[in-house]
């Protein structure tokens, strides 16, 4: 396996925020962008334990120490990653608006739907691992994305989005980059199919659009400030022209990355930036301390 | 040449995908999250306590090298008495004290802190750094030390230990039958003597080392009930001086200082993995991961220092020393994180 930049080895950082200093607009006066990045706090609390489970079951079928040790440390980082996101509902909850009808959807997407399914053992079941491992590593080529974009989106900081929130994004976005090689890795190692690596592109796209573009619906239809809380896709691609959410175009560049049989997350993103961001987080410096 | 057949079912299509729509937009407005079903009863943003930012209100010394300390904050959870919340201190260290208040008061929490001389440094923190108008981050609280329905209690306190059992013995009903024997240094240095005394009246055995030297426990056993509780906290020699001298029928509950730390003694213990039929012994200073890992090699686990959760089992049969930050008092009661919880006995069953 190419990997261009040194290997750093995964592991877990007990993070913790504290929520109470956050107002609702958290970029002030926008909305729409708060909201399209909160949707991140819906479904990654479901999403990220759905990871954990998914590759509980993967690791005993691991061949290689090195990627074993790495899915290792990948899981702890996912994990971390579920909880912290998770403590920011009750927030919001408190500030009056209720996340519940829609993450008790999300719950339902990651625990039933693609959840442990009552299959014979054998081909089916190793059948239904494999295609979730696959759509892991075509999210994970996402979570990737919008972590470089969000280490990068220096328009966030002029407009005086709080800095917990910030260091929340940009904390989980660093590991998401510090770990974008292993879903990719693991894949290729249990399987590695172009066609299933076509196929579970194309679902996880469709999914993560149509929960995207839903869970921000939602919020400006529930948000207690908002009298008409409507959001158009040009608003949305406008706010990507001014570096408040990831670009238009630039996701539409990352399709082909992905399909491309030459892709490997390596090429994605900067190891360097996302371990000198964690150098220097408040939250992550801060586990560093707990940890020791 | 426009067929009649063709414009016909072109006209049907349009009208057809009209009728969709429509049916569609009423559908979504009257339920906006239509199709989805939802997962009844919800996970996220659901089970976890929100650790909470409560403000330092009183921060004063109390006997020789404790201080008291009073954090406020609206709406917090109410506990039981033997219950502890986790403290983040400044430099980002976790230390656990037990609540020595009121546990109905839910606009602030009193615990007591020792200095230790020659402790990790949590403990200095808390006595020199640590001043009024502090805002500091509270998690918990949980139990691990409950109260539980007893015939007749015995209480030992060393030192600090005093604090979990204090709010006990005032929740106590009136007519129960217990006694409490109360060790430490000196006199100057035990804290809430003065309350103890009060409530409990002939009840009470005051040992001061310099000036009773060590407590007869023998004494303190004598004549024991049937079904008695003892419960203990204080420094790991008074516990495990207790655990020695427990009288037959009497039930033993501990609780230790520092849980999580290498100061507790750990000892060796069984782990049956009741799936695989295998038994696997966990010495001292090792973890249950480790040993089951030799077993069964793709067990998942990862942090390995009881925060992420990967490697929670079921546990079937035997009492866990709960070591990590994580698991909720409802999953401690039927699981545990390998990595660093223990067995309180010398068996564990697990389901794997």
């Amino acid at each position: 396996m190419s990997n261009t930049q040194a290997r750093v080895p995964l592991k877990a950082r007990p993070v913790s925020f504290s929520w109470d200093g956050t107002p609702l607009h958290w970029v002030p006066g926008d909305p729409l962008t708060t909201h399209t990045i909160n949707v991140l706090h819906l479904l990654l609390p479901a999403g990220e334990r759905w990871f954990v489970r998914v590759y509980q079951q993967a690791l005993p079928l691991i061949r290689d120490d090195r990627l074993r040790e790495d899915v290792i440390g990948f899981i702890g980082q996912e994990a971390v990653h579920s909880q912290a996101h998770d403590e920011v509902l009750p927030h919001l909850r408190e500030l009056g608006l209720d996340p519940t009808p829609y993450t008790a959807q999300v719950d339902w997407f990651f625990e039933k739907l693609l959840g442990d399914r009552t299959l014979p053992p054998g081909r089916p079941r190793r059948w239904w691992l494999l295609e979730r491992v696959a759509l892991i590593a075509a999210i994970e080529h996402y979570t990737a994305f919008l972590g470089n974009w969000v280490l990068n989106a220096g328009e966030l900081d002029r407009r005086g989005a709080d800095p917990t929130m910030l260091d929340l994004l940009r904390w989980h976005g660093a590991e998401e980059v510090e770990h974008r090689s292993v879903a990719f890795e693991l894949f290729t190692h249990l399987d590695g199919s172009y066609r299933r690596r076509v196929r579970t592109w194309a679902t996880a796209f469709t999914a993560l659009v149509f929960l995207w573009q839903r869970g921000t619906r939602f919020f400006l239809a529930n948000d207690p400030t908002l009298t008409d809380g409507k959001a158009t896709f040009k608003d949305f691609h406008d706010r990507g022209r001014q570096g408040l959410l990831p670009g238009t175009g630039d996701m539409l560049r990352s399709i082909p990355r992905y399909l491309s049989r030459a892709y490997h997350p390596s090429q994605e993103g900067d190891t360097e930036q996302a371990l000198a961001y964690l150098a220097a987080s408040p939250a992550a410096t801060a586990a560093e301390r707990r940890a020791a | 040449m426009p067929a009649p057949r063709t414009a016909a079912l072109a006209l049907g299509a349009t009208a057809a995908a009209l009728l969709t729509r429509r049916a569609l937009r009423r559908r979504v407005s009257a339920s906006p999250l239509w199709p989805l079903p939802a997962l009844d009863p919800p996970v996220s943003g659901q089970s976890r306590p929100r650790p909470a930012r409560l403000l330092l209100t009183a921060h004063e010394t109390i006997a020789d090298g404790v201080v008291r300390l009073r954090l406020e904050g609206p709406g917090l959870p109410r506990w039981e008495p033997g219950a502890h919340v986790d403290l983040v201190l400044p430099s980002g260290l976790v230390r656990q004290y037990s609540l020595c208040g009121d546990p109905a008061d839910t606009s602030a929490y009193t615990l007591a802190a020792r200095l230790v001389a020659d402790g990790r440094g949590g403990s200095r923190e808390v006595h020199e750094q640590l001043t009024e108008g502090m805002e500091l981050e509270v998690r918990g609280p949980r139990n691990r030390f409950p109260l539980v329905a007893a015939p007749a209690y015995v209480f030992v306190a060393g030192g600090i230990g005093i604090t979990p059992l204090l709010p006990m013995l005032r929740a106590l009903p009136d007519g129960t039958e217990w006694r409490l024997l109360y060790g430490g240094r000196t006199r100057a240095s035990m804290p809430f003597l003065d309350e103890v005394a009060q409530l409990a009246g002939d009840r009470l055995t005051v040992v001061a080392e310099d000036e009773d030297g060590r407590p007869d426990l023998a004494a303190l056993f004598a004549g024991t009930a049937e079904g008695t509780a003892v419960y203990c906290c204080g420094p790991e020699g008074l516990m495990a001086a207790v655990e020695q001298a427990l009288p037959e029928g009497a039930t033993l509950h501990l609780e230790r200082f520092a849980p999580g730390t290498a100061a507790g003694p750990d000892a060796a213990f069984e782990v049956e993995l009741r799936r695989s039929g295998r038994t696997v012994t966990v010495p001292a200073g090792s973890s249950v991961l480790a040993a089951v890992r030799r077993e069964l090699p793709g067990t998942a686990y990862s942090c390995e220092q009881g925060f992420c959760g990967t490697c929670q089992q079921r546990v079937l049969e035997g009492e866990v020393e709960h070591r990590d930050e994580l698991l909720t008092d409802a999953e401690r009661h039927d699981s545990m994180l390998i990595c660093v919880s223990r067995a309180r006995g010398d068996r564990l069953v697990l389901d794997m």
